[in-house]
């Protein structure tokens, strides 16, 4: 899709976008529930809110009162308290690459389960840069560099920081599916120009498994990154790890971090 | 039938163009003496009629050309090769239009013919003619979308639609991303549409057969066309090697849109390549009386890249070498030796990621087929049909440095062989039936590394198989029934009955045709897709034929149809096939069809109500569900005037309602990200289509040395922004909100071609 667009905007002698009112169905408020453990130091977050229609603000209503409890397969069981509303956090939990964590989450009188397994870490060498672009788009992209760990699967994720500010217009997933072993250079593709030379960037790396990778993948396709020509022909809600039709994901994962300033060699 | 104990003698031969020689298919030859003696020449104009001894009057007529009668006295077998001029003078008798309503008279239905004349007026996009966009017009035909070439039949998917460029099979049936058809009208001679209830000769795919056939070349004199468009040049050459007995044809045709791009001052504009380029060739030799040699050839690339950092070239080859030969009045073979391929192959270069990615499927492909006139009321065909499926599913190729390792997925081999028969009769001079059956095996071979799946589409079990060997074999039996009954001379209803299989499908999850997608055969995995259609219909003539009328419905019933998951992966997977599901489906719908066929002003009406549905457990908690292409309103008003000898105009008018899409039933955040919440699969409808187009032709002087004209055309010309995606998005301009954005892409699009003939 993307690529027709690319294509067929000059050489269109009209090409139109506009934005359109459509008539869509609200189909209620639905639990979402993200949860995130990290081999960093506590504490963790699990936080509940709730979706709303297509054509209300981008504000989600927190769900508090919920009794959330995250264990690991060592023995130890950690009881959340709601820290502001919808926001419940640990407080003796120490995440450990290689434990599989299970969350129980009891809130408006359902029941939710899911588990994670937190992956072995691997390292975040660097972050170098690379300029694009096609039909008058340049665009400079961030390129994190990574080993990645031959004969096991890997599943990566990023996040972009720009001056501070986490970038939400696209999501990046990477598995080694085609790439194991390899010496990574995948650059992080963004819809837009997303940085500028000097910007200070920030890029977050998570060793995800693989119900977590497929999910933002899969999140990634139904268009929910916004991005606007990721869509596939049938978009569907990511199939989650959380139990009981809740949205969201619970996801243990390392982190590793670079910080550079945008700069092209 | 008295006089069927009477021995009967057989008048054959071949039907040609008088100037060009080029032979006429589907030409009515009639003996006016007998009640319902029509036959109608074949693929290679070759007829062959027969009656008691007698004196006859030998009637032949072809749309677009004068009639011609022969008087014979019959009193052996004879042959007779007949020449018919082109342009059709007015009609003077009622017998000799008798022999202009085989759509009423003969079993077949669902069949749309197209003439490469009518082609010729219509106004396109970008003023380039183009066979696909015109059948789009025509009833059960919907287009793909907005200035699309693909297109879906009577509720298939465009993978369903058996697409023959002079019986090779042509896997992409488009450049540039769909918005052109392969087939450049220069090179065409003949495009016949069957929406289901195809002959038992075709088989391989569910919805329809496009049997597209190529000029064989003047073989009489040397001649050269072509045109100068704003998108594209076309040139074709034609002639004779020894005049008579041999020509020769070679078509080609060039876009240039890059070159515009190569005006840009900007480098990522000016280092881009958007092309395409396609040639046809064909010659062909009579060897004496009874055999003809054909060879014919296609090679088509596009060539897309974008500077040096990405870059994807794809194309169709095929290759068809045919030998006709005339056992005697009554046997006519065909012997077809075909070579088809589709292949991509993909460059990427980002900084040190040097990757290369290539992926074909290859047929060789032997065809035999006879075709035996027992007598005027009685013709059986009967053949077989052997191809050998390759498919490399994806190489990738990449560099030390790069961030992917090589990877050789494994050669996939099929052998798909065929037989048939059909038996075509007419019982009386009201009722003629059509029966057939088709016999097919598909084989799996090895050598391969063939896998069973869980649930969750991991692999579970793995069977290895040496070169040679037999994995699997399906085994399909399609029956193929039709009748006419003629309740007027000029009226008729008819009923039919088909199966047909599919061993080949098409994984593309996008909505439009993507040079990427991957076909892959039945294995352990994937099941023969199988689908039975009933369909009846009422036929009818008036004025003297000038005007047809049609009236069908149609009930599909579609088996083992497959869909992908959610997220599939189906670039370079050894796993395909654990990434997709398998559902059944229905369609079912009405067409209305009523053409003015000659005069100064024709054209046509068509309109189809329809239904498209699929059902998946996996989806829709296994409810039916639309699928995307089910369209419930399909309107098609074609008009074409010639007014004097200077001007032609001509007009198309276009009504859809909306495809089925799946939007949002509301939102979330995950990750800081707003994620759309979707409630079911296609409940939404795109807003409906519409669209004008007008067109004009400026006949230059006409001499015997030289002949041009300018084409004029503006295509959607009351400017309907008509959606070609409605994406959602957060506003960046409003973080706090999100917000709906249709794309359109074609409005007020004019243009004009040069077309010259010497």
């Amino acid at each position: 899709m993307r690529l027709i667009l690319l294509i067929l905007v000059p050489m269109c002698l009209c090409s139109c976008k506009k934005e359109v009112n459509l008539n869509l169905d609200n189909a209620g408020p639905h639990i979402v529930i993200q949860g995130e453990i990290t081999d960093a130091a506590g504490p963790y977050m699990v936080k509940i809110n709730q979706s709303v229609s297509f054509k209300s603000e981008n504000t989600f209503p927190a769900v508090s009162g919920a009794s959330i409890k995250i264990s690991d397969n060592e023995g130890h069981t950690d009881s959340l308290t709601e820290s502001s509303p919808g926001v419940y956090i640990t407080h003796s939990l120490q995440g450990k690459p290689g434990n599989t964590y299970t969350m129980t989450v009891k809130v408006l009188d359902s029941l939710y389960t899911a588990a994670s397994t937190m992956p072995f870490p691997v390292n975040f060498d660097s972050i170098t840069f690379r300029e694009t672009g096609a039909f008058g788009n340049k665009n400079i992209r961030a390129v994190p560099n990574y080993q990645d760990p031959p004969g096991i699967k890997n599943y990566y994720l990023f996040n972009e920081y720009v001056n501070g500010l986490l970038q939400t217009n696209d999501i990046f997933v990477f598995d080694d599916r085609l790439s194991d072993g390899k010496y990574i250079t995948r650059d992080l593709r963004t819809t837009d120009e997303t940085m500028h030379e000097g910007d200070s960037l920030e890029v977050q790396m998570y060793c995800i498994d693989e119900p977590i990778f497929n999910y933002f993948n899969q999140l990634d396709e139904s268009g929910g990154g916004g991005g606007a020509f990721n869509a596939a022909a049938s978009p569907a809600n990511p199939v989650s790890n959380i139990s009981n039709g809740a949205l969201g994901y619970f996801s243990a994962h390392t982190l590793r971090w670079a910080r550079t300033k945008v700069h092209i060699e | 039938m008295m006089v069927s104990a009477q021995a009967r003698h057989v008048v054959s031969g071949t039907i040609r163009d008088r100037q060009s020689g080029e032979t006429l298919i589907g030409a009515s030859v009639m003996l006016i003496e007998v009640r319902y003696a029509t036959v109608v020449s074949n693929s290679y104009g070759f007829y062959s009629i027969s009656a008691v001894p007698g004196r006859y009057t030998l009637v032949v007529s072809f749309s677009g050309y004068t009639s011609d009668s022969i008087a014979l006295d019959l009193a052996k077998d004879t042959s007779i090769s007949i020449t018919l001029d082109a342009g059709s003078r007015q009609l003077q008798e009622a017998v000799v239009t008798a022999g202009r309503n085989n759509n009423v008279t003969k079993p077949l239905m669902g069949v749309q013919k197209l003439s490469i004349s009518e082609i010729k007026d219509l106004p396109v996009l970008f003023g380039e003619k183009d066979i696909l966009k015109t059948l789009q017009l025509l009833p059960g035909v919907q287009s793909a979308g907005d200035g699309n070439s693909g297109f879906f039949v009577r509720g298939g998917n465009t993978d369903q639609n058996l697409i023959l460029l002079d019986e090779a099979t042509v896997y992409n049936p488009s450049h540039l991303l769909g918005f052109f058809s392969t087939f450049n009208s220069d090179a065409i001679k003949d495009v016949t549409l069957y929406k289901g209830a195809t002959p038992a000769e075709y088989g391989g795919r569910l919805s329809s057969v496009l049997d597209v056939k190529m000029n064989d070349g003047n073989n009489k004199e040397f001649h050269a066309s072509g045109g100068i468009g704003l998108i594209s040049s076309r040139l074709n050459i034609e002639g004779p090697i020894e005049k008579d007995k041999s020509s020769f044809i070679v078509s080609a045709r060039r876009t240039y849109a890059d070159v515009f791009l190569k005006l840009s001052k900007d480098s990522s504009t000016n280092q881009n390549s958007l092309y395409f380029y396609d040639i046809n060739a064909k010659a062909n030799i009579r060897v004496g009386a009874k055999d003809h040699i054909y060879f014919s050839g296609y090679f088509g690339k596009d060539n897309l890249g974008f500077g040096n950092t990405f870059g994807i070239d794809y194309g169709n080859v095929t290759g068809t070498l045919r030998w006709n030969h005339i056992f005697n009045s009554r046997l006519f073979s065909n012997t077809s030796l075909i070579y088809s391929k589709y292949n991509y192959d993909i460059r990427i270069n980002s900084g040190n990621n040097n990757i290369g990615i290539t992926s074909y499927i290859k047929d060789l492909h032997f065809k035999e087929d006879m075709q035996y006139y027992a007598n005027s009321n009685n013709k059986m065909n009967f053949g077989i049909d052997v191809i050998d499926h390759t498919t490399s599913p994806g190489v990738i190729s990449a560099s030390e440095t790069s961030s992917f390792n090589p990877l050789h997925l494994q050669d996939k081999h099929a052998l798909e062989s065929s037989a048939y028969f059909s038996h075509d009769l007419s019982l009386s001079s009201r009722l003629s039936i059509n029966y057939g059956l088709r016999a097919t095996t598909f084989t799996i071979m090895g050598p391969g590394d063939f896998y069973t799946y869980d649930k969750d589409g991991n692999a579970v079990d793995t069977a290895s198989y040496a070169g040679g060997k037999i994995v699997k074999n399906y085994f399909n039996l399609e029956p193929r029934f039709s009748t006419s009954y003629k309740l007027t001379g000029s009226s008729s209803v008819k009923l039919a009955y088909t199966r047909t299989t599919q061993n080949l499908h098409l994984l593309s999850n996008s909505t439009s045709a993507n040079p990427t997608d991957v076909w892959i055969p039945s294995s352990n995995n994937v099941k023969p897709e199988l689908a039975d259609q009933v369909s009846a219909g009422y036929y009818r003539n008036f004025h003297e034929n000038q005007y047809e009328l049609s009236s069908e419905f149609y009930y599909r019933d579609l088996k083992n149809q497959i869909d992908y998951k959610n997220g599939a992966q189906l670039i370079a997977n050894e796993n395909v096939e654990s990434q997709v599901v398998f559902g059944k489906g229905r369609a079912y719908g009405w067409e209305l069809f009523f053409k003015k066929r000659y005069g100064k002003f024709n054209g046509w009406v068509s309109y189809t109500l329809s239904r498209t549905e699929r059902q998946f457990s996996e989806i829709n908690n296994g409810s039916y569900f639309p699928a995307n292409q089910d369209r419930t309103h399909n309107l098609s008003i074609v008009g074409i005037y010639k007014a004097g000898r200077k001007w032609t105009f001509s007009a198309d008018f276009t009504y859809y309602s909306g495809n089925a899409v799946t939007w949002p039933s509301g939102k979330y955040e995950v990750n800081g990200q707003i994620a759309f919440l979707y409630s079911q699969r296609n409940t939404y409808r795109m807003p409906a289509y519409h669209r004008l187009d007008v067109g004009a032709t400026l006949q230059g002087k006409k001499t015997k040395k030289f002949d041009s004209n300018w084409n004029f055309s503006i295509y959607n010309l009351y400017g309907r922004e008509n959606p070609y995606s409605i994406t959602f998005e957060q506003d960046p301009d409003n973080p706090s909100r999100t917000r709906a954005l249709q794309y359109a892409l074609f409005r007020w699009v004019p243009s004009v071609t040069y077309n010259f003939k010497f």
